[in-house]
């Protein structure tokens, strides 16, 4: 090899050094792209399932918010299923009377679409619920006792809806977003979309403690899985919210508007307050010199 | 003592014909930009008449200058407390409508306009917003009375006048008015530099001019209402502040500022006086009719080999002492007494003096001819038609005798140069005036030849300014001598 040819190698190795470290990133980004989605498919399915469906839906273990779908591909064919699950909305709009009829003994709430569910991924999910329906397993469902709350839940379950209590995890406290009929004042958060932020009634709507305990394990809505997905709300947290949500059901109506107007009445209260006390406060301010002494020599003039 | 120079003004209103050339020549030079159109750094203003902006000498309103509280000096506008819960708002700022809002006219309307049977029009169109707009007021709106019913008869001045003498002072045969030019006193306590947060403003060591650095001004406004004068204002094109910068750049340059220089009147008179700045706080305190005596015992004598010394070791060049031996202000204000400061009650210790008018000569209607009123060849000072009182809440913080001092001896000099010119008046009964008014025959002659015989070197006495020292503290003169090229005032800045 010639001195000229060596030289010509060292600097094209050097301008790739420089290329390689200026695409770090992208490299980066390719590798994980590249290498992520492989993994076994049915503890992927498994996971998946925990994580987006068992909020609502068990396998065996009963009906919660969602019918139990245990044998489910028995109940309707594989086409329907790969139909239904993405768009529940689009199939309740055409009128299909088994949807309709899903929608009915849900009482009115439609299944959110699963985030990140590919036609691949919803066979595999298929699969899986048709696998475990055969094996008898159970999954989802347990968890939350059934026994009635006490005093002490109450106070420890208004401490984490309201937030004095942080939640174990981590978690965003209940009253962020949420309010319920008992906490008086101007309520909680409304951040939740209509009707959903005020949870006391949230038992007739997703169907009692056993489906709302099993939501929060998991919570299936794109806002609250990003909150909770890496900090879960633990079983005996559930269990004392629940208790707080039972206790509102029990002793109060709905929050209704009432804390919407007080809240109206006591920001125009406190702007009249900030303007009586600027008011006073500047009470020797700079007011208006050559207009006022116009006008008011004009006014004498005409008298 | 702390001797420091200062170019300080004299405006003699006994020669001020009220023509505006002072304003016109600041204008062209200074404030034609953008933004700066309502500015008037000088402005004429007649009195009895509300000024400009309207009534800004009514502090009550406009809380300009000091005051004295429990034996401190404090600024009315503001504090360091005050401050910081009036960042946001200033609460005593002046509107655009105090000053006048600025307005062009739509001259382009007489070329284009349609055909039609009436002769077009030139609206008046607003420099602020660009829109047509119905002209309210200007920066001379009462200007030779007009609108007195309005605007002469709200004079902050006329306190203290009795209801009588207010009506006579608008009597017809017997209305009267004086010119009143204005500019940046360049203060010796002044306000608008110890109210500023920014510390842009600041009082020049070599000249005692006061200055504003655009650089470091942030547009917090608090020298315009601490100003008394109202003599500094708000840029609203690059809001920052701007003032009368005394023309140092021509002053720099041995010429007199624009104004001066242009005053037809000849009434303007520069120089340099030496002064004790260790006495500024003392003499701010005093109360209100020691005030003018004290701002005169703060001036010192350039003659005195103890001030001569005390200048030198402060730094204060040969060239300036000598300036200031030869400077007309220092006779006028320490010397003869005769040029008083504007309104020394707001304490800023002006370094602009005034010579207070002399009424003119009053007369009545006698059977369809004119009568004067005395016998005598000039009124009695008692009795001229300006009332003494008005005088003395111009120029004597409400106190009369410095005022009457200034009339007695400008009018015993006058009965001695009729005498000796004239010779209709016996010079006996002039030199007993004289003596009276605390004046000799030499003190009228000089009196009289710096009052009407000045030249323009009698006029302004401008110390050189030896830029070439002021330079030489932030950099070197020879950097770039025998340097390639012109250079960079400013270092180029390369690379990524």
């Amino acid at each position: 090899m010639n001195p000229h040819s060596c030289r010509y190698w060292s600097e094209a190795a050097r301008s790739l050094a420089v290329v390689l470290v200026r695409l770090r990133f992208v490299l980066a980004a390719a590798a994980i792209f590249l290498f992520l989605p492989a993994g076994a498919p049915a503890q992927d399915a498994a996971a998946f399932f925990k994580q987006n469906c068992s909020s609502c839906h068990t396998i065996g273990g009963g009906r919660l918010a969602g019918p139990d779908l245990k044998n489910v591909h028995t109940r309707r064919d594989r086409a329907w299923l790969k139909q239904y699950i993405p768009n529940p909305r689009a199939m309740m709009d055409r009128g299909d009377p088994y949807a309709l009829k899903l929608l009915q003994s849900a009482q009115g709430v439609i299944m959110p679409p699963p985030q990140g569910l590919t036609d691949a991924r919803l066979d595999e999910i298929l699969n899986f619920i048709e696998a475990e329906s055969k094996s008898g397993r159970v999954w989802g469902g347990g968890g939350i006792s059934d026994r009635p709350y006490t005093a002490a839940d109450l106070v420890t379950g208004r401490g984490l809806f309201t937030g004095t209590t942080p939640l174990s995890k981590g978690g965003p406290a209940c009253i962020s977003c949420h309010t319920v009929g008992t906490l008086g004042g101007l309520g909680g958060g409304r951040l939740a979309p209509f009707p959903q932020y005020d949870l006391t009634r949230v038992y007739e709507r997703l169907g009692g403690r056993k489906a709302v305990g099993a939501w929060l394990s998991a919570p299936a809505t794109p806002t609250m899985q990003a909150l909770f997905k890496n900090r879960p709300i633990q079983t005996d947290e559930a269990f004392a919210i629940l208790a707080t949500i039972e206790d509102a059901a029990a002793n109060s109506g709905e929050a209704d508007a009432v804390p919407l107007l007080d809240f109206f009445l006591m920001g125009l209260g406190g702007a009249v307050l900030g303007l009586v006390t600027f008011g006073t406060a500047w009470r020797t301010r700079f007011r208006s010199v050559r207009g006022s002494m116009v006008r008011g020599e004009l006014q004498r003039g005409e008298e | 003592m702390d001797v420091r120079s200062q170019i300080a003004m004299v405006f003699h209103l006994d020669k001020c014909i009220g023509c505006h050339t002072c304003s016109i020549a600041c204008k062209n030079i200074w404030t034609d930009r953008r933004g700066t159109e309502y500015m008037w750094w000088n402005n004429v203003e007649t009195k009895p008449g509300t000024g400009y902006p309207t009534r800004w000498e009514d502090q009550n309103k406009y809380a300009g200058g000091w005051e004295t509280s429990n034996g401190d000096l404090q600024l009315k506008s503001t504090s360091k407390r005050k401050v910081v819960f009036n960042i946001f708002h200033n609460p005593h700022m002046p509107t655009m409508d105090d000053y006048y809002e600025p307005w062009t006219y739509d001259y382009q309307h007489l070329f284009n306009a349609p055909e039609g049977s009436d002769q077009p029009t030139a609206r008046p169109i607003s420099m602020v917003t660009g829109e047509f707009i119905n002209i309210e007021s200007g920066p001379n709106w009462d200007d030779d009375l007009g609108g007195s019913p309005v605007y002469a008869e709200n004079d902050p001045n006329l306190a203290g006048l009795t209801p009588e003498q207010r009506q006579q002072l608008f009597a017809v045969e017997r209305l009267v008015f004086f010119y009143f030019p204005r500019i940046c006193n360049h203060c010796s306590n002044p306000a608008c530099v110890a109210s500023c947060p920014s510390g842009a403003l600041y009082k020049r060591g070599e000249d005692g001019i006061v200055l504003l650095d655009q650089k470091r001004c942030r547009g917090w406004r608090s020298c315009i209402a601490a100003c008394p004068y109202k003599k500094v204002f708000f840029n609203w094109s690059t809001g920052k502040s701007e003032k009368c910068i005394l023309c140092f750049p021509r002053v720099e340059t041995g010429q007199a500022p624009a104004c001066f220089h242009s005053c037809v009147g000849r009434i303007r008179y520069l120089g340099v006086l030496l002064y004790d700045a260790s006495r500024i706080e003392e003499v701010a305190k005093l109360p209100d009719d020691q005030l003018v005596e004290g701002q005169r015992s703060m001036l010192l004598d350039p003659f005195d080999p103890a001030v001569i010394a005390g200048a030198r070791a402060n730094g204060v060049t040969e060239s300036t002492i000598e300036s200031a031996q030869k400077s007309p202000v220092y006779q006028f204000v320490k010397v003869w007494k005769i040029a008083l400061p504007p309104h020394i009650e707001f304490r800023t210790l002006p370094m602009l003096f005034y010579v207070p008018p002399m009424s003119p000569v009053m007369s009545h209607m006698e059977e369809k001819t004119k009568e004067h009123n005395s016998e005598e060849l000039f009124h009695d000072i008692e009795e001229a038609r300006v009332p003494m009182k008005f005088l003395a809440n111009l120029f004597g913080a409400g106190h009369e005798g410095k005022v009457r001092y200034a009339l007695k001896k400008q009018k015993a000099v006058r009965w001695y140069r009729r005498a000796l010119t004239v010779g209709d008046v016996d010079l006996a009964v002039a030199l007993r005036m004289l003596t009276e008014a605390d004046c000799t025959p030499e003190e009228a002659d000089a009196i009289y030849k710096l009052t009407s015989l000045c030249s323009f070197d009698d006029r302004f006495v401008i110390p050189p300014a030896h830029r070439e020292e002021a330079i030489q503290m932030f950099e070197d003169p020879l950097e770039h001598k025998q340097g390639a090229g012109f250079g960079f005032l400013s270092v180029p800045h390369r690379g990524m």
